[in-house]
């Protein structure tokens, strides 16, 4: 295995980390709702999903206790935005500010905790292509949930009636109120299912990843998921680019040092919001047209 | 309130609101106290469920925050940078910005006194000094809030997302400046900038733990409320946050305008990085702001970005967040349950905004 | 703007309501937690990370509780993830106003803040763990720290002595003395048994990162490493990861054996139980001012008192390699005695301790380079 393979490895392992909370949000805000919360209900499927699985011994009943976990984190931020209209950036950092306080305060007992991450399961016929087998099939089962979920998102947003609906519900949701379309129903599914995918992400970290859980151990990726979102214009496969991309970097840091290459570690981690922060500058002109109109309205007071 | 009506508006029916509006008041402070009161309640049973007598969880609480001289100043000094932090996000709020970008533009102030801290060192008088570094942070974060407000005047770049995005970039260049050229050459290579020289550090007042920079802040704190609320600048940024459209019509600089709300609110956050560095840290090292900036997001939200109640819920916020030692110290309770409390509080007025949509002022 | 005059209507009702849960909650528990009684001392203990992180804090909590224990006239009060900057001030006020005469302020980070508060609490006794701090200090105040690189070298004998590949792995946060020291000893120790070990590094730039940690451990395995070892807060993270590559880890901070019984080697563990009892006696005793801890002091094995401790073994070092790090641990506790001893040069050559010399605890704390078989640079500074 030379260093680019370890890279690249690496970078799809902890890039699943950031891809499935990235979806979550793409999920949400393509039905006009950012959840700058993401970081917290990471959080809570990360601790939920680590205690279920210490106490069973069942790694995937844990990650199904972070999908739960992550939900009803969500809930919480579809019934005060959806319901109560309340301001959606506020409404996150609340939800972030309670998952932090949380798991924290119930997560302390699990820090010493060590369990053994999921295992790689090797694709059969895919894990034998020469190089790229190696790369991109031989990884935990979230992994693979995540290239199936790039895959079923898009078709369902772009293929399905389902799909047109929850776009619809992002682009024009007083047309949608108007014609009688369920608009709340599907905003608070989006959100749900969102932040679900956020806890699978936290879970991901936790019990498929490390095996390990730590007070805040997220570090801000959730806030990165957001951001990997915008660098990708809200479409699901330029998302999981991003993710990627993102964790490569962050493999790379480590793999280059170990190999006796010197790196900035500080300009590599600035880099992904640098990139983002320029594609967003670049995508204007015709990238804020993609961005959901309903999306683009919670985030402008003025309206 | 707006031009082009939001999803939100047209789902709040207008009878519905002119209903609510007509409510007797008393309702709807029943309705706030009672919401507040329930939360505590909340927090007492999660507290409770700890094996800890909440009662005596609420007394630590304020004890620790208000009841001693100690405590109190404790708690002024730490809403410091809070409270401008905060203003930094109403003031925008004014034009109609949302400005995330408090934790970055904390930053900056407290690199860029740093910086200029490093430079003058002892040389200059004190009062000299203390200007310098106020200004430094200031200006480095009039920069910082600048430049969001320039990427969303000059290419359309959401600032909310953009201010967001900055704030990680300023966390990573202050890394970067304490690890390599600033480190402290006397901290056995530990991540911190070489001190602060004394003469520049804001004084103490009257033997008091507090500095000079509570009265900076109160000052300024007067000061935004005027601009907002006296001057014509005020004015317009608030015919601008009300209606873009009618302002462009009536002849405002509108860009110039929004450009400048942001850069007042830069401003602001990178004085209160400036003071909190110059007047409690001495020291710029990682953790200097531990998310300060967000919980100033909250408190102008919380305050409706009024400048009054935004400082009054910073200083609240402050005081949450300091009780944690008390309840660690007395209780035997995990500090960061006031990370829950904290949150529990935002969430009253977030349920409350019904009948106002966008939550904006 | 009717809602606006609703409320601030309401403001005034919660700041009354406020006020009166404050009234009642003051008045109510003013006198439950005055619990110092006559004859007793309370004694503060602050942390930067989590009481229970199997590492650094855990091990300052543990032996906190175990002065609680042992000294019946002391009261202990504790409290963790109190971040490096005026929240320290903060929390040892908080202290104050429990009573507290004595506080540790148990980070490297604290010591600004912990000796300005000494100054505006002469009354008090206030310590850092952390060290190796110059100048004079005020007659109650006071920094210990242990000869770290010491047992670390130990465990770089038994990576050394275990490891087929001859490839070893740090991870560690950022490249402050202390780590770098260690990273050198490691070495030094591994090729005392095994001239053809190599340390490779990996920086995280985060005291407890998980996932950073994740990736650095697996690009250490991924280049042929067999035995890891690292400096950071937490440690689990870095022993699952060999642990599930079947590797072998050598800890710090804490004695995790338990994690892994089949691939832990041993490591260094802090027992700071009699560092805190000699203190909290000193001043019992009114000796502290002028005392050995009113000062930088340093345990080391040569005094029989360093708190940095070889850790326990795991059950894959073989005992001819445990008799022979016994050996080298009892040859260390002799006057003089130093794993750096010359001859010792850095990475590119240049002698670092000439063939004969050793070198003193300050000198091996202002070590800037990495020694011969070390692979990896460290960050410019």
């Amino acid at each position: 295995m030379n260093g680019i393979e370890q890279a690249l490895i690496g970078g799809v392992d902890g890039g699943t980390a950031l891809l499935l909370p990235a979806l979550g949000e793409l999920i949400g805000q393509r039905a006009g709702i950012v959840n700058l919360g993401a970081e917290g209900c990471m959080l809570a499927g990360a601790l939920s999903a680590f205690a279920v699985a210490v106490e069973t011994g069942s790694p995937w009943a844990g990650v199904a206790t972070g999908l739960i976990a992550g939900a009803v984190c969500g809930l919480l931020h579809a019934a005060l935005t959806i319901w109560c209209r309340a301001d959606q950036l506020a409404s996150g950092l609340v939800v972030w500010f309670l998952a932090l306080g949380v798991t924290s305060v119930y997560g302390t007992g699990y820090i010493s905790a060590a369990i053994s991450p999921l295992p790689p399961i090797a694709v059969p016929g895919l894990a034998g292509i020469p190089w790229l087998g190696l790369i991109l099939f031989n990884h935990n089962g979230l992994v693979y949930l995540g290239y199936a979920l790039v895959a079923a998102i898009a078709f369902v947003l772009y293929r399905t009636r389902l799909g047109l609906l929850i776009r619809a519900t992002g682009e024009r949701p007083e047309v949608v109120a108007a014609t009688g379309g369920p608009l709340r129903l599907v905003q608070l599914g989006a959100v749900v299912t969102g932040a679900g995918l956020a806890g699978v992400g936290g879970a991901q970290l936790s019990v498929g990843y490390v095996g390990n859980w730590f007070n805040d151990m997220t570090n801000g990726y959730g806030f990165v998921a957001v951001a990997v979102v915008l660098f990708a214009g809200w479409r699901p496969a330029r998302v999981l680019a991003g993710a990627y991309l993102f964790g490569i970097a962050l493999a790379a840091a480590s793999v280059l040092q170990a190999h006796g290459v010197a790196v900035n570690q500080y300009l590599l981690d600035a880099l992904p919001y640098l990139v983002t922060l320029v594609a967003l500058v670049l995508l204007t002109g015709r990238g804020s047209a993609q961005a959901p109109e309903a999306l683009r309205r919670a985030l402008t007071r003025s309206g | 309130m707006t031009l082009s009506p939001t999803s939100a508006e047209i789902r709040a029916a207008p009878g519905r609101r002119r209903y609510l509006a007509h409510r007797a008041d008393w309702r709807r402070v029943g309705l706030v106290a009672g919401a507040y009161l329930g939360f505590l309640v909340v927090f007492g049973i999660l507290v409770a469920a700890r094996g800890i007598d909440p009662l005596s969880v609420y007394a630590t609480m304020v004890r620790s925050t208000l009841l001693s001289e100690h405590a109190l100043a404790q708690t002024l000094l730490r809403a410091v940078p809070i409270a401008l932090a905060a203003l930094a996000v109403a003031v925008p709020a004014r034009a109609g910005l949302i400005n995330v970008g408090g934790e970055g533009q904390l930053i900056v102030g407290a690199v860029a006194a740093t910086g200029a801290g490093l430079l003058i060192g002892g040389r200059l008088p004190g009062p000299v000094s203390w200007l310098l570094l106020a200004l430094a942070g200031a200006g480095a974060g009039a920069t910082w809030g600048a430049l969001a407000g320039a990427l969303r005047t000059g290419f359309g770049a959401n600032e909310a997302v953009t201010t967001l995005l900055l704030n990680f970039v300023a966390n990573d260049i202050m890394l970067y400046l304490i690890y390599q050229p600033w480190k402290d050459p006397n901290g056995s290579g530990q991540p911190q900038s070489r001190p602060l020289a004394d003469g520049a550090a804001l004084p103490k007042l009257l033997g008091s733990q507090l500095n000079l920079g509570v009265i900076v802040a109160a000052l300024v704190a007067l000061g935004v409320w005027l601009l907002l609320t006296r001057s014509g600048w005020g004015f317009a940024l608030r015919v601008v946050g009300g209606n873009v459209e009618a302002a462009r019509r009536a002849g405002l600089p509108v860009n110039w305008l929004l450009l400048g709300s942001m850069l007042v609110g830069g401003a602001l956050a990178g004085l209160g990085g400036a003071l909190n560095f110059a007047g409690l840290e001495g020291q710029l090292r990682p953790g200097i702001t531990v998310t300060f900036g967000y919980i100033a997001f909250l408190a102008s939200f919380l305050g409706r970005h009024q400048p009054g109640r935004v400082v009054a819920a910073a200083l609240l916020f402050s005081a949450i967040a300091l009780s944690g030692n008390g309840l660690q110290l007395a209780d035997g309770l995990d500090g960061n349950i006031v990370d829950i409390l904290l949150g529990l509080i935002v969430l009253v007025p977030l349920i409350l905004t019904r009948a106002r949509p966008g939550g904006g002022p | 703007m009717e809602n606006r005059r609703t409320l601030r209507t309401a403001l005034r009702w919660s700041l009354a309501a406020l006020t009166m849960i404050a009234v009642i909650a003051g008045c109510g528990g003013a006198s439950s937690t005055s619990g110092s009684s006559a004859g007793s001392m309370t004694v503060g203990f602050v942390m930067v990370g989590s009481r229970s992180d199997s590492g650094y804090n855990q091990a300052v909590y543990d032996a906190s509780q175990t002065v609680a224990k042992d000294m019946s006239n002391v009261r202990v009060i504790t409290s963790d993830n109190v971040p490096e900057n005026n929240s320290v001030n903060q929390a040892m006020q908080s202290m104050v106003d429990q009573g507290a005469k004595v506080i540790f302020a148990t980070s490297y980070g604290y010591f600004s803040q912990a000796l300005k508060f000494a100054q505006e609490h002469p009354d008090i006794v206030v310590v850092h763990q952390g060290g190796f701090q110059k100048g004079a200090f005020p007659p109650n105040f006071g920094t210990y720290w242990g000869e770290a690189y010491e047992p670390v070298s130990l465990g770089g004998m038994a990576a050394g002595g275990v490891t087929k590949t001859n490839k070893l792995g740090f991870v560690y946060a950022f490249p402050i003395s202390q780590t770098i020291a260690n990273i050198d000893a490691f070495q030094l120790g591994a090729q005392k048994v095994n001239p053809a070990a190599q340390t490779y590094l990996v920086n995280t730039s985060n005291w407890c990162d998980p996932l950073k940690q994740k990736e650095a451990a697996s690009a250490l395995l991924g280049q042929g490493i067999d035995v890891i070892s690292q400096h950071q807060d937490c440690q689990a993270t870095v022993i699952q990861a060999a642990k599930a590559a079947g590797k072998y880890v050598v800890g710090y901070h804490y004695d995790a054996r338990a994690l892994d019984p089949a691939g832990w080697l041993t490591g260094s563990a802090w027992d700071w139980r009699g560092v805190y009892e000699n203190i909290i006696t000193s001043v019992a005793d009114k000796k502290f001012t002028g005392g050995p801890y009113n000062a930088n002091w340093v345990g080391t094995f040569a005094h029989n008192d360093n708190p940095l401790t070889l850790a326990s073994f795991g059950s894959s070092v073989p005992a001819d390699l445990k008799a022979e790090i016994t050996a080298e641990q009892g040859a260390l506790k002799q006057p003089g005695a130093s794993v750096f001893t010359g001859p010792i040069s850095c990475q590119d050559g240049t002698v670092l301790v000439a063939a004969g010399q050793t070198m003193s605890y300050d000198q091996v704390n202002s070590i800037r380079c990495l020694v011969k078989g070390v692979v990896g640079t460290l960050p410019k500074s």
